[in-house]
């Protein structure tokens, strides 16, 4: 197989136990070159317990997770980054004294090069990567709309302006893949269109795979372009929005719950 | 183009404040008594090691009450190198750095497991540990009456007690030698740990101390960094301490104990936490604190307290005060300042202070000299 064949992602029999209990298992999917794919399922069906396996703060029970055609789960956790993985943090995993810029220059840490004596004395190669950095990162800030907040302090600002940080530095971070955690969480109605454009952005103009993990249906459908269904920490439906959305199962494990009334809200 | 200008300005402000504060700091001493210009010297001495501990406890967030080890560590590499041996102060001041910073690699390690107060706990240990070692190697530390130090002497410079420099007229005495000596070490010191902490390490050091593993995830080796730092640190640490005693001239183990790693943990929450600035205004606080006492309270009017006792209270309560009102310490009380300042100062509606935000990268690097 030639590279550019492989999928980005291969996730292969990926089971996840803490004692006896399962957080998920049997998980066998993949994520092509390019998607924008997404992870729903209700609360605790093993969303985020997956992304924490894939960003390695998880060690799996068992399984394997190929990435762009390597072991992922041989990399170090600190090793991801320059491997090509970004992520970014339902909750936020900002540094709050930092400035905007400063958090977004964080994610190009595994970029540069200058280590304590270059930078300490202040030499020419460290204040040239420097300036090339601080530029790259700022485009990432443009890219995310929020220049201008660039030299405040991150944990000053409101959530909504923070997770559009933490996109900026993901994306600043030069990734092949993204995997973003529940992106538009916590927000009004406002900021989810604002992200959910932003989402779409990063997928049509830049070289990226995208793995979204979500709660928002509606969002979902619209944007992604396969969609995996876990209950239960069990796949139970993988395809198309729309097959998906036929899915006798899925309406099953929805019902009563958020899926109708966004079905019937999600354009085709 | 204006916002240019006032970044122009808000530069030229900075560059002149450093260049007001250098001068002052250059003909301080002869505006001073001995006794003084004493205190001043051991101030300084003191902020290159409050500096280390800045780097390492403020910046990366690692507790440690481990300093008086380092101190020590310090001291008696310039004990044993230019006591024992008669080497010259250009090969034991760097060397005690050196040691020290040794030592801080050594212990480096357990920051991997352990955080917070666990770590803290251990770094405690160390000074006993350290504590233990001193008064049973008399050939260190001269055994539990102590040693004498060398003083610093190279080339045409000689800084024992009782010698001068005479410079134009100027006359330079052993006191005001260790002064000029100390403050060049500490300029040094904090540029580089300025530069340091606006780069890539030390930006990885306070993701680290923020939040672990999204630095981790972020790609920063937690490994790497927190070793540096401890090693920053103790080079930092160990000069220190070899001026200290140097300076001194005669140290006995029992100096370097516990409530000499809290009066540098002190130096640094009332100067500031994580700030370059703070250790020095920290260590002017906390190590002028027991002479200012002296001066202004007449031993026999002290109610029967020592000043030993009086200065202790006052570590408390200065530690008490900052950490419950201005966790930032001088510096975090100056920069409320400044912003008010500033407030007040663009009140008159001008338009255009967002993009003064989003100003190009450049001149923010230049730009404040606050921190």
């Amino acid at each position: 197989m030639t590279p550019s064949t492989t999928p980005m992602l291969e996730v292969r029999d990926l089971a996840l136990r803490f004692g006896s209990v399962t957080a998920f298992e049997d998980l066998t999917f993949d994520v092509g070159r390019g998607e924008l794919f997404a992870v729903i399922g209700p609360n605790g069906a093993g969303k985020t317990s997956l992304f924490n396996v894939l960003s390695r703060a998880y060690v799996p029970t068992a399984g394997s997770v190929r990435f762009d055609g390597a072991d992922l789960l041989r990399l170090r956790v600190s090793a991801l980054a320059g491997a090509g993985v970004a992520r970014t943090f339902q909750n936020l995993g900002l540094f709050g004294e930092l400035t905007v810029l400063e958090n977004v220059l964080i994610g190009r840490h595994h970029l540069m090069r200058s280590g304590t004596l270059r930078s300490g004395l202040w030499l020419g190669y460290a204040r040239r990567e420097e300036r090339r950095h601080r530029a790259a990162a700022m485009e990432a800030l443009e890219f995310a709309g929020i220049g201008r907040h660039a030299h405040v302090p991150t944990g000053t600002l409101p959530f909504g302006i923070q997770k559009r940080v933490e996109i900026a530095r993901a994306l600043a971070m030069e990734p092949k893949l993204m995997l973003l955690d529940e992106p538009v969480a916590g927000m009004s109605v406002a900021e989810r269109e604002e992200i959910t454009a932003l989402v779409r952005r990063l997928h049509h103009e830049r070289d990226l795979t995208l793995l979204l993990v979500e709660h928002d249906m509606g969002m979902v459908m619209r944007i992604a372009q396969r969609v995996l269904v876990l209950d239960f920490g069990r796949i139970i439906a993988i395809g198309t929005p729309a097959e998906v959305q036929r899915d006798e199962r899925v309406i099953r494990a929805y019902l009563g719950e958020e899926l109708e009334p966004a079905l019937a809200e999600a354009p085709r | 183009m204006s916002m240019h200008t006032s970044h122009r300005r808000r530069f030229g402000v900075t560059s002149a404040g450093l260049l007001g504060l250098a001068v002052l700091a250059i003909v301080l001493p002869f505006g001073l008594n001995a006794g003084q210009l004493t205190t001043a010297t051991f101030v300084l001495i003191a902020a290159i090691g409050a500096l280390g501990l800045n780097v390492l406890t403020g910046y990366t967030g690692q507790i440690s009450l481990g300093h008086a080890f380092f101190l020590a560590v310090g001291a008696y590499t310039a004990g044993v190198l230019g006591g024992n041996d008669h080497l010259t102060a250009l090969i034991w001041l760097p060397a005690a750095g050196v040691v020290a910073a040794l030592c801080g690699a050594l212990v480096g390690p357990t920051a991997l497991r352990l955080r917070g107060l666990y770590l803290a706990i251990v770094t405690i240990g160390l000074v006993f540990i350290g504590q233990h070692i001193w008064f049973n190697v008399p050939a260190i530390s001269g055994g539990p009456g102590g040693r004498s130090f060398p003083a610093v002497a190279f080339g045409p410079f000689d800084f024992s007690a009782g010698q001068q420099l005479t410079i134009g007229g100027l006359v330079i005495d052993h006191n005001g030698l260790y002064y000029y000596l100390a403050l060049i070490i500490l300029a040094a010191a904090m540029l580089f740990v300025w530069n340091l902490v606006r780069g890539r390490p030390g930006r990885a050091m306070q993701a680290v101390r923020d939040r672990e593993i999204a630095a981790a995830i972020m790609g920063v080796d937690l490994a790497r960094t927190k070793m540096s730092a401890f090693v920053i640190s103790s080079f930092l640490t160990g000069v220190s301490g070899a001026l200290y005693a140097s300076y001194l001239s005669f140290a006995t183990p029992g100096q370097w104990s516990v409530l000499l790693s809290v009066q540098y943990v002190a130096a640094i929450i009332v100067g500031g936490i994580g700030t370059v600035w703070g250790a020095l205004l920290g260590s002017i606080v906390i190590f002028a604190l027991p002479a200012v006492l002296q001066s202004l309270i007449p031993q026999s009017s002290s109610g029967g307290l020592p000043i030993d006792d009086l200065t202790s209270i006052a570590y408390g309560v200065l530690i008490i005060v900052f950490f419950v009102l201005e966790p930032h310490g001088i510096v975090g009380l100056g920069r409320r300042v400044a912003s008010l300042w500033s407030r007040i100062g663009l009140r008159p509606g001008k338009g255009g202070g967002l993009s003064q935000e989003a100003q190009s990268i450049e001149n923010r690097s230049e730009a404040t000299w606050a921190g």
